[in-house]
């Protein structure tokens, strides 16, 4: 055990004493007046409840937190009165512009109101009655069983960092709670997917696998931020797009425009964090070059793996034959640039002006061409 | 860099140069259609239901199969996938199935999903509008919600803490880890959002709860954390919203327990599960888990003596501050602190341990506050 309580309480005749008082009906009434602020929160909209922008009042509101977030290390709710010794929980993220985008109780709203269920809103049975060709559906399969792979990556990261968020930051800890269930949903979803098919999982991606372990173990908040965030959920949210487009049956369809909002509400929080974070710490610009520069060839971990592209080129030409693999790589060749371009875009929206520039991607984006 | 993966993909040249030639000549490689996996076709056992993990329960894929120690994967793959050299160690610290899986874990996760409500709207907050409470009522109804917001967060942060260090294979534990920690960040937003609309604003905090919270987090392995906070801490908490329904002073107040206690309940019901499995599956545990439930009873005994909760909770039961409401508020206090604890133990029993009774100083302070009790006219 790392934590053991101070005494045993049941022998302890303080604490007897207190609880015998109380119970005796000798009330010491020491919270009735707690200093704090008397606010009557009431929602703004009554069609969208009660948000936490209805609550962002005074000191209980979170454009109040501090960029540094001193004496307050316990689970005590924002706001409230703190008395006696509180423990302290060993938060390692202290500082609003590590983690806060000015956007998160908004996603955080958009979380809960767009939930799904991948048991019963994604219209399964239709893949009986149309199955799809062998290879499409191995192709399908073996995507999905990528796509896992990526999900539960993106599920372990708000996993690993939420418990270290100061408390305070309570609005954005609830999203990544939100981004945990997003998770662990898409993950089920396309486990759920690959295997209905009846082609059975495929190939788990080495390359793709040491990328994504290399971007989920970044050293700080802010780095990880970028890769699992930004960089993965951006890339990801390119695929699910394309193969929405590309669809082999409205199962793949529906399934890809669900992970699409999910995926889009992630991208949305990780630009915002990088900005938030930059317009803050302006001089992190530099190290966040640098760890970009480290770690940016991970980006061609995912999309050069076989166990991506290939399975891509299928679904997007629609089989195996020489016709349709052509149209895949044209396809799959614009999906890749596409990719890229919009990685870029949103670093440079952020605020890493020059990033295109100085990244190795885009020259070796360049070299791709589909023969004929 | 706390990882770096084997090579850097940006230069190495073979990789790019297969990278590009795949999508210049369309000469697929094709080797992962070949993948030694299962070829498997699952049906819906229940339309209405859907396709559930229950459906996927299928040869290897399947969570049936899962072997009592994960030997076969550490890596990111999807349980069942081809595994290939060279793929990464994920790091997991949980690979041994009783120290995490419960009796329908599955279900508990399905359910959770189909479940979420949401804080926002599903509330009638306008309602409050026209509830005007009586100051004793409202302040302590805030301080009942103040002490119920710190305790949701510390029950996200810990579960949460053990997902990514629980082996990749126990899908369905994850995913209802994470379920849970979607729930609990809920609970915090509608209690603090309850606390907010009472007028009084937030309270106080209550020290004495936040180091039973606290023991909570710092447990050494899942089994124990499960047993503290699943069990024992949301054991008590769901006995603390049943009460809290009864005595809620708006239908406002209500809902939101009814709502939190379906949430609750599924979280016990999965402490229960798994500790009726650890106990089956581990024997050896069984005193680890002894000595585990000395301390969390230690720190829930503790918690009675916050007296910024118990006080509240006597004004809300009693319905003020006069001393007949003070008499009726102690007398209901009384029989839901001596609840907690039956319920506590009777769950304990269930799950096969029934001699935690014998052991336990908890249980003599229940049979001592009974007597008291009994003997002051008060039947539980």
């Amino acid at each position: 055990m790392a934590f053991y309580a101070d005494k045993d309480y049941t022998q302890d005749q303080e604490v007897l004493e207190k609880m015998n008082q109380v119970m005796a009906g000798n009330l010491g009434l020491g919270w009735y007046d707690a200093r704090t602020e008397k606010i009557k929160g009431r929602p703004r909209d009554l069609r969208r409840g009660l948000t936490y922008q209805d609550l962002d009042i005074g000191s209980y509101g979170y454009s109040k937190i501090p960029e540094y977030i001193r004496g307050s290390q316990s689970m005590v709710a924002r706001g409230s009165e703190k008395v006696g010794k509180l423990p302290d929980m060993g938060y390692l993220l202290n500082r609003k512009s590590d983690v806060w985008s000015d956007n998160v109780t908004t996603l955080y709203e958009e979380a809960k109101s767009r939930r799904w269920a991948p048991a019963v809103d994604v219209p399964w049975t239709e893949l009986d009655k149309k199955p799809l060709p062998h290879e499409l559906e191995a192709a399908c399969a073996q995507l999905y069983t990528f796509l896992q792979e990526c999900a539960l990556v993106s599920l372990d990261f708000p996993s690993r960092w939420v418990p270290l968020v100061n408390q305070d930051l309570i609005e954005l800890k609830s999203f990544m709670c939100a981004q945990m269930l997003d998770g662990s949903r898409l993950l089920e979803a396309f486990r759920k997917r690959a295997l209905y098919g009846g082609a059975g999982l495929g190939r788990a991606s080495v390359s793709a696998e040491q990328g994504l372990k290399e971007w989920l173990w970044a050293d700080t908040y802010p780095q990880g931020s970028v890769s699992i965030n930004l960089s993965l959920a951006g890339l990801l949210l390119a695929v699910y797009r394309h193969v929405a487009a590309f669809a082999p049956s409205r199962v793949d369809r529906k399934l890809m425009g669900y992970a699409m909002q999910d995926a889009a509400r992630q991208v949305s929080y990780g630009l915002g964090a990088l900005r938030y974070h930059l317009q803050h710490q302006p001089a992190q610009a530099a190290a966040m070059n640098q760890y970009l520069d480290d770690t940016e060839h991970v980006i061609l971990a995912l999309l050069g793996s076989p166990e991506l592209l290939e399975p891509l080129i299928i679904i997007s030409g629609g089989g195996l034959e020489r016709e349709q693999v052509k149209a895949g790589r044209l396809a799959t060749a614009k999906l890749i640039r596409l990719a890229v371009r919009e990685y870029l875009e949103r670093l440079e929206a952020a605020g890493l002006s020059g990033r295109s520039a100085s990244s190795r991607i885009p020259r070796v984006v360049e070299r791709i061409e589909v023969q004929a | 860099m706390a990882y770096l993966a084997t090579r850097n993909f940006l230069e190495d040249k073979d990789f790019v140069d297969k990278w590009l030639y795949t999508i210049r000549t369309g000469e697929l490689d094709l080797s992962w259609m070949k993948s030694a996996t299962e070829k498997v076709k699952p049906h819906q056992a229940n339309p209405r239901r859907g396709l559930t993990y229950r459906d996927l329960d299928i040869g290897n894929y399947g969570f049936s199969a899962l072997p009592e120690k994960v030997r076969d994967n550490r890596s990111y793959a999807p349980r069942g996938a081809e595994i290939p050299p060279g793929v990464p160690d994920s790091q997991p610290w949980v690979s041994r199935k009783s120290e995490l899986w419960a009796f329908n874990t599955e279900s508990y996760y399905e359910e959770a999903v189909s479940r979420q409500w949401n804080a926002t709207t599903d509330i009638p907050w306008d309602r409050l509008e026209s509830a005007e409470l009586p100051e004793a009522i409202g302040k302590a109804l805030s301080q009942l919600m103040t002490f119920l917001t710190e305790v949701e967060m510390i029950a996200t942060d810990t579960p949460a803490m053990w997902l990514p260090r629980l082996n990749p294979d126990f899908i369905e534990v994850k995913a209802f880890i994470a379920a849970q920690a979607m729930d609990e960040a809920r609970h915090t937003e509608v209690f603090r959002k309850r606390a907010l609309t009472t007028g009084w604003g937030l309270m106080q905090a209550s020290p004495m709860n936040e180091m039973a919270l606290k023991h909570l987090r710092d447990a050494d392995s899942f089994s124990e954390m499960s047993v503290a906070l699943h069990l024992v801490a949301e054991g008590n908490v769901l006995t603390m919203f049943r009460f809290s329904e009864y005595l809620s002073p708006t239908d406002v107040d209500k809902k939101i327990f009814r709502l939190v206690m379906q949430d609750e309940a599924r979280h016990v019901g999965y402490g229960m599960q798994h500790f009726k499995y650890v106990l089956e599956h581990f024997p050896e545990k069984r005193e680890v888990l002894h000595a585990h439930l000395d301390e969390a009873e230690n720190i829930s005994f503790a918690g009675a003596a916050a007296t910024e909760l118990t006080e509240s909770f006597i004004i809300l039961a009693g319905g003020g501050l006069k001393r007949e409401n003070i008499e009726e508020g102690i007398r209901i206090t009384t029989i839901f602190n001596l609840k907690q604890m039956q319920e506590h133990f009777e769950r304990l029993e269930k799950c096969g341990m029934p001699e935690r009774k014998e052991r336990s100083k908890l249980y003599m302070m229940y049979e001592m506050g009974r007597a008291a009790a009994e003997a002051a006219g008060i039947r539980v």
